[in-house]
C-alpha cells in the first residue's frame, strides 16, 4: 500500500519507463505492427498528452502503459517494477494499484451505486470495508459529487458520471492516471470542468497520461507525445507551459 | 491477509450475484423451472420410499423376522402358478407331525383361514378373513390383544365359540361399544368375543389386513367351516432367535419332505414363506418406484441444468463489458468466475426452494389421501444441496468463459 515512500526507484523521479517496446499482433494471415520501437520516460507528477491519428498505436500504448497488455519485446518498468513477463494475476495487482484509468465511455457499472463504483478497486485490492468508506467518501468528495453517492450511473449527466470515473481512478492512490479520451463523449464545457479537475489533481501531485486528439485539451498537459505508425513522431513539451 | 482479501472478494462477487438476479427475475424464474420440476421429483420420491417404507413395516410388524410359515403356496406368485396347483393340501395332521418333530427346536402354530361374513345386531361385514389359529399365535406373531384376552389351549381343546377380533372389525360392529363378551355371527354361527388385537397399522398395497380380521380356535374353525378338508393349514415355525431361523428352515425342510415322503430326486411340494420373500418383493417395488423417481429427477435437472448454462452464457455476454471494466480496475480471473458461479448457484437455489414449497404441499397431499408421508429433514438438505449443485455445474463453462476474457477485448465490446 505505502509503496510510494519505500520504494527505491521513486527517487530518482521516474513513474515510468519504456525501451525499445514493440507490439505486433497476428490479425488472421496479416501481422500488425501497432508499436515499432517506442522508448520514453515519463517522470512522477508529469502531465503528458500522447496524441495521433487513428492507428498510430496509440491505443496499444495507452494498454501497455496500463497494463492492459504486455509488448511483445522491449522492456517497460512501472516505478521501477518491470512488467513485460509477468502473468494475468500480477498484472491485475498492478492496474488495481498503481494504475487509474478514466474512459471515453466512463466505464461505470450501470447496477452499482456510485459509492460501489468508487468501492471497487478497493475490494479488489482486499480493503477491510471499514477502511473503504472514509477513502471512497473522500475520493468522491474530491471530485465534488458528496452528494450523489446512493445515485446509480444512469441517474447522473455524462460530466458527472465522468467525475465518477475519475474518482474510482484516484480511490486507490494510483501511481499513474490514465485518462483515455475522458472529454471525448462530453460537451466542450463539461470537457472543461473534467479537464479543470484533472488539472487540479496534477497540481496535487499526480502524475497523469492523456489521450486525445484534440489539441485544446493537449494543451492541458505539459509534455506533448505524437505517434505516428507505431513510432514517436515528435516529444515536446507545450508552448508556455513547460517548465 | 491473504484470507481476508478471497472474503472481501466473495463478498463482492455474491452482491454482484444478488443485484443480478434482482434485475433479472423473470427470466431467472423460468429458468429454475427445470430444477422445481427434478427437486420436486427428488423429494417426492424420496417421500414416496420412505412412506412405503414405513407403511410396509407396520403392516408386516406382526410377521415376525423370526417366523417361518410353511404353505402349500408361496406368497409371492408370479405367472406359475401351475407348478404349485398339483400339490397335495397341508393338513393338520402333517402339521401335528411337524409339531411332534420340532418339539425342543422350535414352536409351529397351525392355522386355517377363509372369508365368512360377520353380523353384530344390525351391522355387518361381508367377507372378511376369520383365522382358525390356537394359543401360541401371540408367541409366534407379535400382536397381543389390547383388550381382554387370547384363545387358549382350553378354547382350543373344547372347540369354544369364542373370538378376537381386529380394531377395524370392532369398530365397524361395535363402534364404541364394549364389544366384550357381545355375542356376534360368523357366517351361520354365533361366537362370543374375548379380545381386540392391538391395531397393527392397516393394508400395504392391497396387501392383507391385519386389523380387519377375526381369531377363532383352529378346532372350532375345523368344526363349523370344514376346516381341512377344503381348506389348507399354515404353519408358522418360530425360531428360537432370529440367527436360528436358517437352522430350523434347514430342519423344517428335511422333516416336511420326511412327512411327505417325498424321494430325493423330488422337488418341494410344499412352500416356505418368511419376511425375506415380502422385503424381496418390496424391495422390487421400491426399486421401481426409486428408478422412476430418478429417471424423473435425473432428466429434469438435466434440463434445468441446461436452462442455467443457456442463461449464464447470456449473463455473461450481456455484461462482456462490466467483465473489461472490473479487470481493468483489478478484478482477478477468480473473482469474476464466482460472481458467475455465485449467479448459477442462486438461480439453482432458488429453483430448489420453489421445488421444496411445491413438494411439501404435494407431500401434505399425499398425506392426507394416499399414504402416511412425510418431508424429512434430511431430504430437504439434499433438495437443497442437489438446487445449488446444479447450478453450479451448469455455471462452471458460461464462469469459466467470463473469467478467461481478454480485458481489452472485453472493454471494446457493444
Amino acid at each position: 500500500m505505502d509503496r510510494n515512500s519505500e520504494n527505491g526507484h521513486a527517487a530518482d523521479g521516474t513513474a515510468l519507463s519504456l525501451r525499445d517496446v514493440v507490439k505486433t499482433y497476428v490479425v488472421g494471415t496479416d501481422v500488425v505492427h501497432a508499436l515499432r520501437g517506442v522508448s520514453l520516460d515519463i517522470r512522477r507528477n508529469e502531465y503528458v498528452a500522447v496524441m495521433g491519428p487513428s492507428g498510430s498505436g496509440k491505443s496499444t500504448l495507452m494498454n501497455v502503459i496500463g497494463c492492459l497488455d504486455v509488448p511483445t519485446s522491449g522492456t517497460y518498468s512501472l516505478e521501477g517494477q518491470m512488467v513485460a513477463n509477468l502473468n494475468e494475476y500480477q498484472l491485475a495487482d498492478i492496474r488495481n494499484q498503481r494504475i487509474g484509468f478514466v474512459f471515453q465511455t466512463f466505464n461505470l457499472i450501470p447496477r452499482a451505486n456510485i459509492f460501489h463504483n468508487v468501492e471497487l478497486p478497493l475490494i479488489y485490492a482486499g480493503v477491510a470495508r471499514s477502511q473503504r468508506r472514509e477513502r471512497v467518501e473522500r475520493a468522491i468528495e474530491r471530485v465534488g459529487l458528496a452528494n450523489r453517492v446512493k445515485h446509480k450511473p444512469n441517474e447522473l449527466s455524462g460530466g458527472q458520471r465522468q467525475r465518477v470515473a475519475i474518482a474510482r481512478a484516484l480511490v486507490g492512490e494510483p501511481s499513474i492516471i490514465l485518462a483515455d479520451e475522458p472529454t471525448g463523449n462530453l460537451d466542450s464545457k463539461t470537457g472543461d470542468e473534467i479537464m479543470t479537475l484533472l488539472d487540479e489533481l496534477h497540481q496535487a501531485g499526480q502524475t497523469i497520461i492523456l489521450v486525445t486528439h484534440e489539441d485544446y485539451i493537449a494543451a492541458h498537459a505539459h509534455r506533448v507525445i505524437r505517434l505516428k505508425d507505431g513510432i514517436i513522431e515528435s516529444d515536446s513539451p507545450t508552448s508556455g507551459r513547460a517548465g | 491477509m491473504a484470507g481476508k482479501r478471497w472474503k472481501i472478494d466473495l463478498e463482492e462477487s455474491l452482491r454482484i450475484a444478488m443485484s443480478a438476479l434482482r434485475a433479472n427475475k423473470a427470466r431467472g424464474f423460468l429458468t429454475t423451472l427445470g430444477i422445481v420440476i427434478g427437486i420436486v421429483a427428488v423429494i417426492l420420491t424420496m417421500t414416496a420410499a420412505n412412506g412405503l417404507q414405513s407403511t410396509f413395516r407396520q403392516s408386516f410388524s406382526s410377521v415376525g423376522s423370526d417366523v417361518i410359515y410353511v404353505s402349500r403356496f408361496p406368497w409371492v406368485m408370479r405367472n406359475d402358478f401351475f407348478l404349485y396347483r398339483n400339490r397335495p393340501r397341508l393338513d393338520l395332521r402333517s402339521a401335528n407331525a411337524l409339531e411332534r418333530r420340532l418339539r425342543g427346536s422350535a414352536i409351529v402354530n397351525p392355522t386355517l383361514g377363509g372369508r365368512q361374513d360377520l353380523k353384530f345386531r344390525s351391522e355387518t361385514m361381508e367377507g372378511i378373513s376369520v383365522v382358525g389359529t390356537t394359543e401360541k399365535q401371540t408367541i409366534v406373531a407379535s400382536a397381543q390383544p389390547a383388550v381382554g384376552r387370547f384363545i387358549t389351549d382350553f378354547d382350543v381343546t373344547y372347540k369354544k365359540n369364542v373370538c378376537v377380533i381386529g380394531t377395524e372389525v370392532r369398530d365397524a360392529l361395535f363402534g364404541t361399544a364394549n364389544p366384550l363378551n357381545q355375542q356376534m355371527k360368523v357366517g351361520r354361527f354365533t361366537f362370543r368375543v374375548i379380545g381386540v388385537m392391538e391395531k397393527q397399522g392397516g393394508s400395504f398395497l392391497g396387501g392383507p389386513n391385519f386389523d380387519r380380521q377375526v381369531f377363532i380356535p383352529i378346532s372350532t374353525f375345523v368344526k363349523a367351516f370344514g376346516g381341512e378338508r377344503s381348506q389348507d393349514v399354515n404353519l408358522a415355525v418360530k425360531a428360537p432367535s432370529q440367527e436360528a431361523l436358517a437352522d430350523v428352515e434347514f430342519a423344517v425342510i428335511g422333516e416336511m419332505r420326511k412327512i411327505r415322503q417325498l424321494r430325493p430326486s423330488e422337488p418341494d411340494n410344499f412352500s416356505i414363506n418368511k419376511l425375506d420373500t415380502l422385503v424381496g418383493t418390496f424391495n422390487n417395488v421400491m426399486g421401481v418406484v426409486l428408478l422412476v423417481g430418478l429417471l424423473i429427477t435425473s432428466v429434469s435437472l438435466f434440463v434445468g441444468g441446461v436452462g442455467v448454462m443457456n442463461v449464464m452464457f447470456v449473463s455473461v455476454t450481456e455484461r462482456t463489458r462490466e467483465i473489461g471494466i472490473r479487470k481493468a480496475i483489478g478484478a482477478k480471473p477468480h473473482s469474476i468466475m464466482f460472481q458467475f458461479l455465485f449467479e448459477a448457484a442462486a438461480i439453482g437455489l432458488v429453483g430448489g426452494l420453489a421445488g421444496i414449497a411445491i413438494a411439501s404441499v404435494l407431500t401434505a397431499v399425499i398425506n392426507a389421501l394416499v399414504m402416511p408421508a412425510s418431508v424429512s429433514v434430511g431430504i430437504l438438505v439434499i433438495a437443497v444441496v442437489v438446487s445449488i449443485a446444479v447450478g453450479i455445474v451448469a455455471g462452471f463453462v458460461p464462469a469459466w468463459k467470463g473469467a478467461r476474457l481478454n480485458p481489452i477485448d472485453a472493454l471494446r465490446y457493444e
